[in-house]
């Protein structure tokens, strides 16, 4: 680990992260093997479609453990716009679609992280809830049922296509982002870039932690 | 294989039950213990192990004129079969005869069937975890024999044949019976293999879906959702490479560039 | 029967009756619903709205037990509007004879007819006005006072449509609906059926509510005519051939009276028994009875003995004794039976008054009880309220196979003798039932050779060649020695001249199948089992026959299907079918036809060549068929008399409230302290509402079989209690609650049924309700009772006991039926 690389993740925050993700992918995957005919041998491994159900209603059990830690812990840092320099940061799409001399510096999470979390957040609640009751129609009324199976389908539309767009700006499309999440690490530049008014609220309130540094230093320098 | 209609001509129906009986032994499906609720009708909807059954209703006409109704509920084996339509194994599936088979090996229990079929037909079984139906007696049919209803009604009020016939048939009998008599199947969700001659207006019997369809949802869901999933995807995922080599990566500033850049 | 079952589809009306064949006779309605499509019109009256009357064109409600006012008023219709079928009921019923007159009507003689004394009729004024030579005096224009068309018309003169409302409930608008469109087939082309069961024989009056509706149809013409007849649709399958081969006490096989013990020898039973007559062109066939007698004697004793010590042998009914069912079990209550044979019968839930029959079999030694089950009557020592301890009675199981587990034929209702092949073996130890007989009568035979015993010969003599000794030691029955036996057989070489050709003769070796009764012989050189049966194993076994399914006549009569009784003749009195010239009154719908030298069409019935004037019903002594009925034993015209239970106080058409005929148990020297009743005098608030039991599809009879099939006892797993909405309302009742059935005699628990099926009877002004209960259950297939180890359990449970729990021990004056059909009740909720 190099000095002078600064603490984005915790542990916590990155085991949520990626249980959160790793179940949101099987569920996709073992969705997307009961929803296309043509995909149902992904069930093949597992000893038929049946067990694709049965991995996809289990998995959903580790996917509402993980939103509802991902909820409780991002809630106030991505699931609040502050204004006005988030609806500026939206207003210049934060620098990714076109260029941009300037693009408002923005806290933890940029508004598109924000969008990110709330749809995930209230997609992952939407399909919890469609799927549940998906899982037990047997006593409620076949047209909500039916609604739920249309919601929970919308849901996938939704996560399917945000899922890539993470991918992306979590890898190729963002390079430096991912150690993030990975080691939770992240070098100086890059928060600079991306998470200007963080780092600056970081150092004002002494919680910046560096790497090979002292916790309490006010001011970290890259050595 | 030609398409075949099973006609329920619910006006030669007596309520005998013959027909509920002969589909449980055919089929080889278990008993289980029932109360009487008030009404001869036993069990009192369709079960994992009751693929059809006599509804029994009373009605009493303003003028004081009784009547007491008995049909024969089953699945209708429609041509655009909702249940097909979402089951995602395959379990479900039209056969050469038109009907909606269902091979009970491929069934998951994910009771998608359940909530779709317009005529609230498919019956889950939480110990087989598996889906159950009429299927119309493929396999005595694939024998050169009747279904096991049709062979056992003592009336006539169940027959069995080609379609043309069937339908040609069933309105011969409406036209016959007058009144409210109708034909009631082939004019909606593709036309069914299960029909019926009604003497009263299809909206009289409980149960009986006056107008059916494959619901609008499942229509939203498979239709629009699906192909619209795949399209969100690969958007996504064009769209990415296409920022990826228009746009390029959002790369951080050269340390002191940014601080200049980005200062106050 | 009088035709049979395709025949319903000829009819042009159908009147369901007495019945509810959609239920309880459910492919029975196939050839209704045939009928239907060709146009019929059907009605339905009965009391409760039923499956059948669900299907009928017509419904009208009726209080049961009051069919005879309901039809009483019908004749009057078809009297007053001159509906009925003039030439023939002049020509070939006893319309046209002129009756005693002295003979007094109800209407004159408060509700009874002349000769009534201690509850019996003399019959003396009941005859005929005869000329000098013995003939009956008649009057074709059927005109005078003392005919018996001028005594009909007076008798139903009292049948007006309001007095039959105020009696039945029936509203007046329907009755004369239902009486024109029934009166409507009084003609030459349309013939009506009326199919009945259960629901009119089980009634004090039940003899009656037949024979008015015989009347009706001999009015209409339609005996003997295709889609006519009176159509008695038998509840179970072969209670047709269990009555033709003498299941009843009061009847040998083929309908020959026991002997009485006063006619001491054959001489004097025959001299008794054979009728004759004086009408010249009359037939008067069953002055062959002695052929029958000496028959019928030769094929219990063989050549053993001779035909007189034959008789003498046979066992005799003490005169004026019954032995029907309810007196059967009230000598076995007061302890005059040792032991029973419960043979194919479940009586702790047949018989009327459960609890007494129940009773009564603690007072045997021993109950053989012969069954597929064990059921209520071989564990009654068991059932509740009983303490198998203070219980003496050894009962024995023996199983016994199936019906399709063992070769034999049935009888349907409508007489074709059917046979049947084994399907399966029987499980277990289980016997066919002849080689149950089989068994136990050796061993009975062998006692009485070696220890003797009164009347020993009775048994010891007796001709039983039905089959080997198995090398088991065992007997095995062979149903086919049987059916031959039932044929008959020459028991020598004997010539015979051709009873239908006169002048030719046929020779017969010992031991060739008689091929008609017509050839049995009164010397003792033939035997058959069963008169009415001869023809039916010649050459070959006729009622196996099923290649042949040729229609030639276009009716339904198949005659080359199976084998019908009488000589394979299907439809009854088909002889009344044709104008005394011979021409069918319909074309259309023609039984028999003259060729010119012979009939054609149906086995002819009492027709003899055209123009030779004998009238058609030749079972009759005088030749035609009888509107004015003498022989029964409560009159020679139906009357309307209550139920003997009853919710009203008074009999709107006489004084006379009850049939005065009927045998109560309750009097002092009769019954026992059992048999108690309710309302029979006045009405017992304690039992407000009438009550009737009946059938449905899914059990069979006491539900022996069909309560231990799980499918059937899904399906209806739950004694019942169908009651008005009205009623339910009163008594604070919702459906589907548990419910209290009771009657003085006993008590049942039911599931309310709450239905507006059911509708209350505005009687003379007064609301009263009815309410029906099935038959089919038993404590036995029930859960919550006590199983000893190893117990057989249903998989599917029912729950409820016997609905005969409640019925009264009264019975009808003829034939001691018991009254299941209306009787008083309490309903409350549990």
């Amino acid at each position: 680990m190099r000095k002078g690389l600064i603490q984005a993740t915790d542990s916590f925050e990155r085991i949520v992260h990626w249980s959160l993700a790793v179940s949101c992918l099987i569920l996709c995957l073992s969705g997307l093997g009961m929803m296309f005919h043509s995909l149902n041998f992904l069930g093949e491994p597992f000893g038929g479609l049946k067990s694709l159900k049965y991995i996809h209603n289990i998995t959903a059990l580790f996917f509402i453990l993980a939103l509802f830690f991902t909820v409780s812990m991002w809630w106030k840092e991505a699931g609040v716009f502050v204004f006005p320099e988030d609806l500026d940061w939206i207003k210049c799409a934060g620098g990714y679609l076109w260029h941009v001399d300037k693009v408002p510096e923005v806290g933890k999470y940029n508004p598109g992280q924000k969008m990110f979390f709330l749809v995930v957040a209230a997609g992952g609640v939407a399909m919890i809830f469609s799927g549940l009751i998906m899982l037990f129609p047997l006593h409620i009324p076949a047209m909500i049922v039916r609604l739920m199976y249309l919601i929970h389908a919308a849901g996938f539309v939704a996560i399917f296509a945000f899922f890539f767009i993470h991918l992306y700006l979590g890898t190729v499309g963002s390079p430096g982002s991912l150690p993030a999440m990975l080691t939770g690490w992240v070098s100086r530049p890059w928060l600079k870039k991306q998470h200007a008014k963080w780092l600056k609220e970081m150092e004002e309130h002494g919680t910046l932690v560096v790497y090979g540094e002292e916790k309490s230093s006010s001011h970290g320098h890259h050595g | 294989m030609a398409e075949y209609v099973k006609l329920i001509d619910v006006s030669k129906c007596t309520g005998c039950r013959g027909c509920q009986l002969a589909c449980k032994q055919w089929n080889a499906q278990p008993a289980k213990q029932t109360e009487n609720h008030g009404t001869y009708q036993n069990p009192p909807d369709l079960q994992a192990n009751t693929w059809t059954l006599i509804r029994f209703q009373e009605i009493e006409e303003k003028d004081g004129k009784l009547k007491w109704l008995f049909r024969k509920d089953g699945c209708m084996h429609c041509t655009d079969a909702a249940c097909v339509k979402v089951c995602p194994s395959g379990a479900l599936y039209v056969t050469d005869i038109g009907t909606v088979g269902l091979n009970r090996d491929l069934c998951i229990g994910c009771k998608e069937c359940i909530s779709a079929c317009p005529f609230d037909i498919p019956r889950y079984d939480r110990k087989t975890d598996k889906v159950y139906k009429c299927d119309l007696c493929l396999s005595r049919i694939k024998a050169d024999l009747i279904p096991a209803c049709a062979k056992a009604c003592p009336t006539g009020a169940i027959t069995f044949g080609e379609k043309g016939k069937m339908i040609e048939k069933a309105y011969a009998r409406a036209k016959e019976l007058g009144g409210d008599a109708s034909v009631y199947g082939d004019k909606f969700v593709g036309g069914t293999h299960v029909m019926y001659v009604l003497d009263e207006k299809p909206g009289v019997y409980e149960h009986l879906p006056k107008s059916p369809s494959v619901p609008l949802s499942v229509i939203l869901w498979k239709d629009i959702m699906k192909p619209l999933s795949l399209l969100a995807a690969g958007g996504v995922i064009a769209g990415s490479f296409l920022h990826y080599i228009i746009h390029g990566p959002k790369l951080p500033d050269e340390e002191t560039g940014q601080e200049q850049k980005g200062g106050e | 029967m009088t035709n049979h079952w395709i025949d319903i589809r000829n009819s042009d009306v159908i009147l369901i009756m007495g019945s509810n064949p959609a239920s309880n006779h459910p492919i029975a309605f196939k050839w209704i619903t045939a009928a239907m499509e060709k146009g019929a019109k059907v009605i339905c009256v009965d009391p409760r709205f039923t499956q059948s009357a669900a299907k009928s064109h017509i419904y009208a409600p009726l209080r049961s037990g009051t069919d005879i006012a309901f039809l009483g008023g019908m004749i009057k219709y078809i009297l007053d509007n001159k509906l009925y079928f003039e030439e023939y009921v002049r020509n070939y019923t006893n319309a046209t004879f002129l009756v005693n007159p002295d003979l007094k009507l109800p209407g004159d003689n408060n509700g009874v007819f002349s000769g009534l004394t201690d509850g019996k009729y003399d019959k003396s004024t009941w005859s005929y006005q005869t000329e000098g030579d013995g003939r009956i005096k008649k009057d074709p224009t059927m005109q005078d006072p003392n005919c018996v068309f001028q005594l009909l018309k007076k008798h139903y003169s009292r049948y007006t449509p309001e007095v039959v409302n105020q009696v039945t409930g029936t509203p007046v608008d329907k009755l004369i609906e239902i009486y024109k469109l029934y009166g409507s087939t009084g003609t030459k082309d349309r013939s009506a059926v009326e199919l009945y069961a259960m629901g009119w024989t089980q009634h004090t009056v039940g003899t009656q509510n037949i024979r008015t509706m015989c009347m009706i149809q001999l009015l209409l013409g339609n005996m003997g005519v295709p889609g006519g007849g009176v159509a008695a649709m038998r509840g179970e399958s072969n209670v047709q051939g269990s009555t033709d081969h003498g299941l009843l006490f009061h009847i040998w096989p083929g309908y020959l009276g026991t002997p009485k013990a006063s006619l001491a020898t054959l001489a004097a039973y025959l001299e008794k028994e054979t009728p004759s007559t004086k009408e010249p062109n009359s037939l008067n066939w069953w002055k062959n009875k002695p052929k029958y007698v000496a028959s019928f004697l030769r094929a219990m004793y063989g050549t053993n003995v001779t035909l007189d010590e034959a008789y003498n042998l046979l066992p005799k009914i003490d005169d004026g004794a019954n032995y029907s069912w309810l007196n059967l079990f009230d000598q076995m209550y007061k302890g005059k039976f040792t032991g029973f044979f419960a043979w194919g019968m479940n009586p702790a839930c047949s018989g009327a008054h459960s609890n007494k029959v129940r009773q009564a079999m603690t007072r045997l030694d021993w109950l053989v009880n012969v069954n597929l089950f064990d059921n209520e009557t071989g564990s009654f020592w068991r059932g509740p309220g009983m303490d198998p301890k203070k219980i003496k009675t050894e009962v024995f199981l023996l199983p016994c196979a199936a019906s399709i587990e063992k070769e034999g034929s049935i009888i349907n209702s409508g007489r074709w003798n059917q046979w049947r092949y084994k399907a399966i073996n029987p499980p277990g130890v289980a016997l066919p039932d002849g080689d149950i007989t089989s068994e136990i009568y050796f061993k009975v035979k062998g006692l009485y050779e070696k220890e003797g015993g009164p009347n020993a010969d009775a048994i010891t003599k007796l001709s039983w060649n039905y089959g080997p000794k198995t090398f088991d030691g065992h007997f095995h029955f062979d149903p086919h020695a049987v059916a031959k036996e039932i044929n008959g057989v020459f028991l020598e070489d004997k010539t015979v001249e051709n009873p239908t050709k006169p002048g030719e003769f046929k020779e017969f070796k010992k031991g060739d199948p008689v091929p008609t009764f017509a050839w049995l012989q009164d010397d003792g050189s033939t035997s058959s089992g069963c008169w009415v049966y001869c023809g039916s194993y010649t050459d070959k076994n006729m009622s196996a026959r099923r290649e042949g399914k040729k229609d030639p006549t276009g009716i339904g009569l198949y005659p080359e299907w199976a084998w019908a009784w009488p000589v394979n003749r299907r439809i009854l009195y088909n002889g009344a079918s044709v104008d005394p010239e011979g021409n069918p009154w319909s074309a259309k719908k023609a039984a028999i036809k003259w060729s010119g030298d012979k009939w054609v069409g149906d086995v002819p019935d009492g027709a003899g060549n055209p123009g030779s004037g004998r009238p058609p019903f030749i079972m009759k002594p005088d030749g035609v068929a009888s509107i004015f009925g003498p022989g029964l034993a409560d009159g020679p015209f139906p009357e309307h008399y209550e139920p003997l239970e009853c919710p009203v106080e008074k009999n709107v058409l006489s004084p006379q409230k009850n049939n005065p005929t009927i045998k109560r148990f309750d009097k002092p020297g009769v019954g026992s302290d059992l048999d108690v009743y309710s309302g029979v005098d006045s009405c017992d608030p304690k039992y407000p509402f009438i009550c009737a039991t009946y059938r449905i599809s899914e059990h069979w009879q006491t539900g022996v079989l069909t309560r231990w099939c799980p499918w059937l006892a899904e399906m209806q797993p739950e004694m019942w209690c169908e009651m008005s909405k009205e009623l339910a309302k009163e008594r604070g009742i919702s459906n589907g609650d548990k419910v209290i059935v009771s009657s003085p005699r006993g008590q049942v628990e039911c599931v309310a049924i709450v239905t507006p099926r059911f509708k209350p009877f505005n009687i003379d002004g007064n609301i009263l309700h009815e309410v029906g209960i099935p038959w089919h259950f038993g404590w036995i297939t029930t859960k919550d009772r006590s199983y000893n180890p190893g117990d057989k359990k249903a998989e599917v449970f029912t729950r409820g006991d016997a609905a005969n729990l409640l019925v009264p021990t009264i019975g009808d004056a003829n034939t001691t039926i018991p009254e299941s059909k209306a009787f008083m009740v309490n309903v409350v909720k549990k």
